[in-house]
């Protein structure tokens, strides 16, 4: 097992790599001198170069990128030039409430996606399964913003029980911190779910159909007891796929909910960086998140070793 | 053979849900298991044979099966017991063996935890004593260094090996009666003389009944005492294994005998080959089942069903004309009887 | 020792339960397609009708009625400038649409020519799925924001962006399914007899791989659909005042306590016409290709609508 982690990390090396060179080359798809848009058009030319060198843009591009890339290296990720700050100080400042956010989504919409793939394989063909499945089909359809808009309508207008905007720290005690996170999290979680539950129901469905589940009958285990004790262990594979690549939904779902929600999580960092132009905070959080979803996706394969037996063995 | 039978199944009639419509698999089947016997169902694929098997257990969802008839398990009819009592019956008083040991094992549990499953259920013995009453089930079932085995998973054991760890399974409890669906087909051949003579000796050892289904007449010649020929789901004959050998009266059951290949026989001896395929059963052909493909069929047998016959010998068939094909020495020239 | 060559299945019966499955799953087809069909006709004909559907202009400002409610001379009330929601909601329709189409062409035409390129050419796949690799490992819709960024909000550039997320999902599928063609008795045979690689590859093996282009297609454009209205619900988009779903409901979220309309008509739109995609698409997938939709994991980026 340990080897085979090891080839999987180095197998990362070019991914991250191409990775690097495509946020990398973001400030130079820009049409225009990136400096020069910065500054606005009442800038002069002495202005502009100064900030161009300030952003070492006058140097050869192969050189940028070598001294971009050691920067990231060694945790320099540059200087935000609106926030007056390192990038990397403005990215962690905001990981709190995006973490806060997806953790919770995410356990909403697994627990939820659980119970209603599970229901509707064992219920397949009823009125129960018509309802998880045309549920499903609403959730992955529907944009979250709108989701999020209809629930900030109705519990801004109607319930006012929970508050629709803003946020509060851990720091600020557990139930004012959930509080402004519950609407947010059920708008992602319900997503989430949508499409997990699909695939739990149709992974649990094929495993029903193999032989081994006669087995299990004829041995005289309950029917109700095979579905957890034989069927959802082994179709658990393809979920742990989906969730784990769910977490690239939750992430991208996290920057629109945060911005409609007002969360000030990284997704609204990178959002609202967008419109100042600040594109060493783009490119640092977008690095840096794209580096966490590729490393959970590699926890995620790992864990299918642990799960199922057969895929330990090919890869000892 | 005087006592009660062990199983007695009594005008058994399985009808299936389909994609298609509801199809009777099973038509009307009669047999019976004494205690300590062997009796062997054959038949081509799509006879029933195994959907016969299958509703011993009541393994299909209910929902799309309906049976009628009777299956008497020590007198009592299994078709008319709650799905509780059923489940106590199952992996307990009867087990099943089935065809492809590498799809029918859990790929994700330890063989040990599959074979301690049912005596977990039935015998409500703890982890630990399940596990060591695993591990002499193994040892019984011939499998070398059975205390590693217990913890490895199906993929990691051959096929053969599985094929024990199923039979493993199905003896855990001390069953009554041990069905088995084509045990050996999807095994190598002498894997399928190994498995088949653990079988016999097991029987012998625990005194237990044999439902041996199979397609192969070598395997019956080999292990069956009474023999039960199907075709289109229903019992064409039925007799002890030496009577129906060297006394076939079916046409069908000749048919099936003559098309065995033989090692010893003349190079340039065509093979007999049963004309025609057998019919689908949505089409159940009127009259006797067998007579379209039938070369001695006349007017009656297209019109008219014939009855399962059964004389004072014990021999039955379901034949207008029994005996009507000339057997050759069929029987003689197969060499099974040495 | 077999008495016959006899296969090893099961009787009929014994595949009853997946028989089933298949035929619900047929039936549900059927009915998904259909009703899929029936959504995106409308969606279609909402956007080719829309100029003459309405007397308004998606521009046409009328500082008098501004935050009406729904009402005969206004169908979907007017928004914050008293432009009418309906006749805006119509064109940002047919922005959904054709920006939906634009990336769902380009996406499928280059990413087929990689795909094949790549099951051939041993030195271009590896440059090319080491690429694509790279470009999965974004979260789909931080690579477009961070395109839309350098390009600035425009309906081009978000057609640039929205192209290059799905490119990669279409080469490998491609690809995967070339791979498979390339081994295949003809393929060597017409190698046996001479013909071009070149005419191989285009005549012969992408015409076989399109099969489940065509069902990826359909969530291609469904998902491009709803990340352009994320993006222009995030003002990195279709720029206002160019009507367009999701900055509809950016500029509804101001007011969304008193002009309710303003988010709930071009919300309907928006889930109208994925829906419509997402069903059709589940239905095309059934009806082309029954096995293919028990795979098990499968499409990444095309079926994670989820913005």
């Amino acid at each position: 097992m340990g080897g085979y982690v090891v080839r999987r990390l180095l197998s990362l090396v070019p991914v991250l790599l191409v990775v690097a060179i495509v946020v990398f080359s973001i400030i130079h798809l820009t049409p225009g001198d990136p400096a020069a848009i910065l500054l606005g058009e009442e800038a002069n030319k002495a202005e502009i170069d100064d900030m161009k060198s300030k952003m070492g843009l006058d140097k050869p591009i192969y050189e940028q990128f070598g001294i971009w890339i050691w920067g990231v290296l060694s945790g320099n990720l540059g200087q935000s030039i609106f926030l007056h700050k390192p990038v990397t100080e403005a990215f962690f400042e905001r990981l709190g409430p995006t973490l806060s956010l997806t953790v919770i989504a995410q356990a909403i919409g697994v627990a939820l996606a659980l119970l209603l793939g599970i229901t509707a394989a064992k219920r397949r063909g009823t009125a129960i399964d018509q309802s998880v499945m045309s549920f499903s089909m609403l959730g992955i359809s529907i944009p979250s913003f709108l989701l999020g808009s209809l629930l900030v309508m109705l519990f801004g207008v109607k319930l006012r029980c929970l508050p629709v905007a803003g946020y509060q720290p851990l720091s600020a005690g557990l139930w004012p911190h959930l509080k402004y996170l519950i609407l947010p999290g059920i708008v992602l979680g319900v997503i989430q779910a949508a499409l997990i539950a699909r695939m739990t129901r149709s992974s649990i469905l094929d495993v029903l159909s193999e032989n081994f589940m006669k087995t299990a009958k004829a041995k005289g285990v309950k029917e109700k007891t095979i579905i957890y004790t034989h069927a959802l262990r082994v179709s658990f594979i393809p979920i742990l796929t989906v969730i784990g690549e769910s977490f690239g939904g939750l992430v991208t779902g996290a920057a629109v909910i945060e911005t409609l929600f007002n969360i000030p999580g990284v997704g609204q960092l990178i959002v609202n960086s967008i419109s100042r132009r600040d594109y060493s905070v783009i490119q640092g959080s977008v690095l840096l998140v794209t580096v966490a979803y590729v490393f959970i996706n590699l926890i995620v394969d790992l864990l299918y070793g642990l799960v199922d037996p057969r895929i330990r063995l090919s890869k000892k | 053979m005087a006592t009660k039978p062990l199983l007695e199944v009594k005008d058994l009639k399985v009808s299936l849900a389909t994609e298609t419509g509801t199809v009777v698999a099973v038509d009307g089947v009669t047999f019976h298991v004494h205690a300590g016997e062997t009796l062997g169902i054959v038949g081509e694929s799509g006879c029933g044979k195994s959907v016969t098997a299958e509703s011993i257990l009541r393994l299909f969802d209910q929902e799309d099966v309906t049976y009628s008839g009777q299956v008497l398990y020590e007198g009592t009819d299994l078709l008319q017991l709650s799905d509780r009592q059923m489940e106590s019956i199952r992996g307990n008083e009867i087990s099943m063996i089935f065809q492809d040991p590498m799809s029918s094992l859990n790929p994700v549990q330890t063989i040990g935890k599959q074979i301690a499953e049912s005596l977990k259920l039935h015998r409500g013995l703890s982890g630990k004593q399940a596990r060591r009453a695993a591990v002499e089930l193994l040892r019984l079932t011939g499998i070398p260094s059975p205390e590693q085995r217990v913890d490895e998973h199906p993929h990691e054991i051959s096929g053969g090996m599985r094929q024990r760890v199923m039979i493993a399974i199905a003896l855990a409890c001390k069953p009554k009666l041990m069905i088995a669906d084509e045990p050996t087909t999807a095994l190598d051949v002498t894997i399928q003389a190994q498995i088949l003579e653990l079988i016999g000796h097991l029987q012998a050892e625990t005194g237990m009944g044999v439902i041996m289904i199979t397609h192969d007449l070598g395997v019956v010649a080999e292990i069956c005492a009474r023999v039960a020929v199907m075709y289109l789901g229903q019992v064409v004959e039925e007799a002890g294994v030496d009577d129906l050998f060297y006394r076939p009266q079916h046409p069908y059951t000749i048919g099936l005998m003559r098309s065995i290949p033989r090692i010893d026989g003349e190079r340039n001896r065509k093979l007999h080959v049963i004309e025609g395929t057998v019919p689908s059963l949505r089409h159940v052909p009127a009259g006797c089942r067998f007579a379209p493909r039938c070369k001695y069929a006349d007017e009656r047998c297209l019109h008219r069903e014939p009855p399962l016959n059964r004389t004072a010998d014990g021999h039955a068939v379901r034949c207008w004309y029994p005996g009507i094909a000339p057997v050759e020495e069929e029987a003689h020239e197969l060499g099974i009887f040495g | 020792m077999a008495a016959h060559s006899e296969t090893v299945t099961a009787p009929t019966a014994l595949r009853r339960r997946e028989r089933r499955q298949l035929a619900v799953s047929r039936f549900l087809a059927n009915r998904l397609l259909t009703f899929g069909a029936v959504i995106l006709l409308v969606v279609v004909l909402l956007a080719a009708i829309a100029p003459v559907a309405t007397p308004y202009g998606p521009l046409q400002i009328d500082p008098v009625n501004r935050l009406k409610g729904p009402s005969w001379q206004h169908l979907f009330g007017t928004d914050n400038f008293g432009r009418d929601v309906f006749t805006r909601a119509v064109y940002g329709l047919r922005i959904s649409v054709a920006v939906g189409f634009a990336v769902t062409a380009i996406a499928s035409l280059i990413g087929m020519i990689v795909g094949l390129l790549s099951a051939c050419y041993s030195v271009l796949d590896a440059i090319f799925m080491r690429i694509c690799d790279g470009l999965f490992a974004f979260p789909s819709i931080l690579l477009a924001i961070s395109i839309m960024a350098a390009l600035g909000p425009h309906p081009g550039n978000v057609v640039i962006a929205l192209s290059i997320i799905f490119i990669p999902s279409v080469a490998r599928i491609i690809r995967s399914k070339a791979l498979v063609v390339r081994e295949l008795t003809y393929i060597e045979a017409l190698h046996a007899q001479g013909a071009s690689s070149w005419r191989i590859i285009w005549i012969h093996m992408a015409p076989n791989a399109l099969s489940p282009l065509i069902i990826q297609s359909t969530y291609i454009f469904a998902v491009s659909i709803l990340t352009e209205a994320s993006l222009s619900f995030l003002g990195a988009g279709i720029p206002s005042p160019s009507p367009s779903l999701g900055n509809m409901l950016y500029d509804g979220k101001a007011v969304i306590y008193n002009a309710w309309w303003m988010t709930v008509f071009p919300g309907s739109f928006l889930l109208l016409v994925v829906l419509g995609l997402n069903l059709f698409g589940d239905g095309l997938r059934d009806v082309l290709d029954p096995r293919a939709s028990r795979m098990k994991g499968g499409r990444r980026r095309g079926n994670k609508t989820s913005p």
